[in-house]
């Protein structure tokens, strides 16, 4: 993996998405919805 | 700090991006590339759209010399005439040098690449023209990434103009004070209620530091990962630039007017007096030879830091007011003037240095060896404005120029209405040595004078002295 060495910020990534326009704001929601899924996707082994 | 093997001094304010370095070799400015920094550098030199920057002058000269170990490749540069940190530029200077960040970006994105970073401090000046000089900032664009330098460009370019423009702010000393610029955090607690609605506000400050909270514990790299899978892409990244770029645009509200803003009308001078100041100063400068660098303090419209660019080869204007400094920018940028820098800063507060080990940027007697040194009407300012002791200010206005410099001062003498002005505010008896004698004495002792005028008022004496002479 190639990293900045430069922290470039985990929400200043994200918000770049956010004022890109509605494009960028599809992308943004994506990105949520994906975490959103994921969380519910481990929740029933998490409780086990 | 010169190595004494290899003569190599290497430059104290480069050290963030370990993949190269910007060190000092008998005058010149050079970069040493690592491995992967090189390969970055071949694609670059290659490219067409870094070509047209450096044509345009709008990146700093560039060009790759024979490799000094331990170094891959090593880059010479162009030298800046003189370095200075955007805690002394104008509102001005800091959004022109904003917008050329954002264009070279731009350029870049077009052309496959990206910045690194996106700090105010890849920018210096040649006179009123800012430059690009973070060459070892440039690297192929990933498809699907965000610009790694937005948050920087937030804080030490996007938020400080906001600060200015929308409040009135005088951003420079929160630059100075904070090395890595203003917080999403810091900078919310300014913008509350109907302000959040002002441009830029919501998104890029309250949006932003929002983001930053909720994300704290994610890191770049699964953020990087998300986004490239949600579909991000070089089309949305370049309109996030753009965008930034239209907001920037706006946000041109000149700071307002000061006291000194008018002062050429204001000043009680004589024309007969302006005259002879002029004649005077004229003939000081034309008489050193080739001065490379000449300083005017206390610059006020850059009247003489102009007639100084005739004969020297760089000034720098020095003046404390943000709003004053501003105007003079906006008119020399008018002019395309390449040879005068003007720089907000107090005489009796000058820019220490700054960041790690406060050497990562340089203070301003540290950068300053003048061959001329303009103090005109500014002596008073010091010595009765702000109580410095009147030998502490001929001290410094000689540690400013190099050994054989010329000082061009101006003393005010105590009867004249403006030093009565500045007297009258301070008890009586206050400053029994300030009184042309004892400026004079304790000019000898410092310097040579070579010359003298009474300027036709009666109140004001010039002198031309050589430093250490
Ligand atoms: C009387 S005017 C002289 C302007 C010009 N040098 C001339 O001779 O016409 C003084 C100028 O010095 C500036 N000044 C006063 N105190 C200063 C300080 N501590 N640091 C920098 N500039 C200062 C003022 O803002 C003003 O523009």
């Amino acid at each position: 993996m190639h990293l900045a060495y430069l922290d470039a910020g985990s929400g200043s990534l994200i918000v770049q998405a956010v004022v890109g326009g509605v494009a960028g704001a599809a992308v943004a929601a994506k990105l949520y919805w994906r975490r959103l899924v994921a969380r519910f996707r481990r929740q029933p082994t998490d409780q086990r | 700090m010169t190595h004494p093997d290899t003569g190599l001094r290497a430059d104290p304010g480069s050290f963030r991006d370990p993949t190269n370095r910007v060190f000092h070799r008998d005058g010149e400015v050079l970069r040493g590339l690592d491995d992967r920094a090189t390969a970055d550098w071949r694609a670059l030199a290659g490219s067409g759209f870094f070509r047209a920057l450096l044509t345009e002058g709008k990146v700093c000269g560039t060009e790759e010399v024979a490799a000094t170990p331990p170094w891959s490749a090593t880059l010479r540069h162009e030298r800046i005439p003189f370095v200075s940190h955007p805690y002394e530029w104008s509102f001005g200077m800091l959004r022109d040098a904003a917008l050329l960040h954002l264009d070279v970006l731009r350029a870049a994105l077009d052309g496959g690449f990206t910045t690194k970073d996106g700090s105010a401090y890849n920018l210096q000046w040649r006179g009123a023209a800012p430059v690009f000089i973070d060459v070892g900032s440039f690297e192929p664009l990933r498809e699907g990434e965000p610009w790694a330098g937005y948050r920087q460009f937030c804080q030490t370019l996007l938020y400080p103009l906001l600060l200015q423009a929308h409040l009135g702010v005088d951003f420079q000393p929160w630059l100075r004070a904070r090395v890595d610029g203003i917080e999403p955090d810091q900078m919310r607690r300014f913008f509350g209620g109907a302000r959040r609605l002002l441009p830029g506000v919501l998104t890029h400050v309250h949006l932003h530091g929002a983001m930053q909270r909720r994300n704290s514990r994610a890191t770049t790299t699964d953020v990087r990962a998300q986004l490239r899978d949600a579909g991000y892409s070089r089309e949305l990244a370049a309109a996030t630039v753009r965008g930034i770029e239209k907001l920037v645009r706006r946000l041109d509200r000149p700071p307002g007017g000061s006291h000194w803003s008018d002062y050429q009308r204001t000043c009680g001078y004589s024309a007969q007096d302006r005259l002879a100041k002029e004649r005077f100063v004229e003939e000081a400068v034309a008489g050193v030879d080739t001065p490379a660098l000449a300083l005017d303090l206390g610059a006020n419209d850059g009247r003489y830091a102009r007639i100084a660019a005739r004969h020297a080869g760089y000034v720098v204007a020095v003046e404390q007011e943000p709003a004053v400094v501003d105007a003079l920018y906006r008119a020399l940028r008018a002019e395309g003037q390449r040879r005068i820098l003007p720089l907000v800063m107090d005489l009796a507060d000058p820019s220490p240095g700054g960041g790690w080990r406060g050497v990562e940027r340089a203070g301003f007697a540290d950068r300053t060896r003048a061959d001329v040194v303009l103090a005109l009407a500014v002596v008073h300012h010091l010595a009765i404005g702000r109580n410095v002791p009147l030998a502490a200010v001929v001290d410094q206005l000689a540690n400013l120029g190099a050994p054989g410099a010329a000082l061009v001062v101006e003393f005010v003498h105590p009867e004249d209405p403006m030093a009565r002005r500045l007297l009258a505010n301070k008890p009586d008896g206050l400053f029994p040595d300030y009184r042309r004698d004892a400026f004079e004495r304790l000019l000898a002792a410092r310097c040579r004078i070579i010359r003298r005028a009474e300027l036709p008022s009666g109140t004001r004496t010039l002198y031309q002295a050589v430093v250490g002479g």
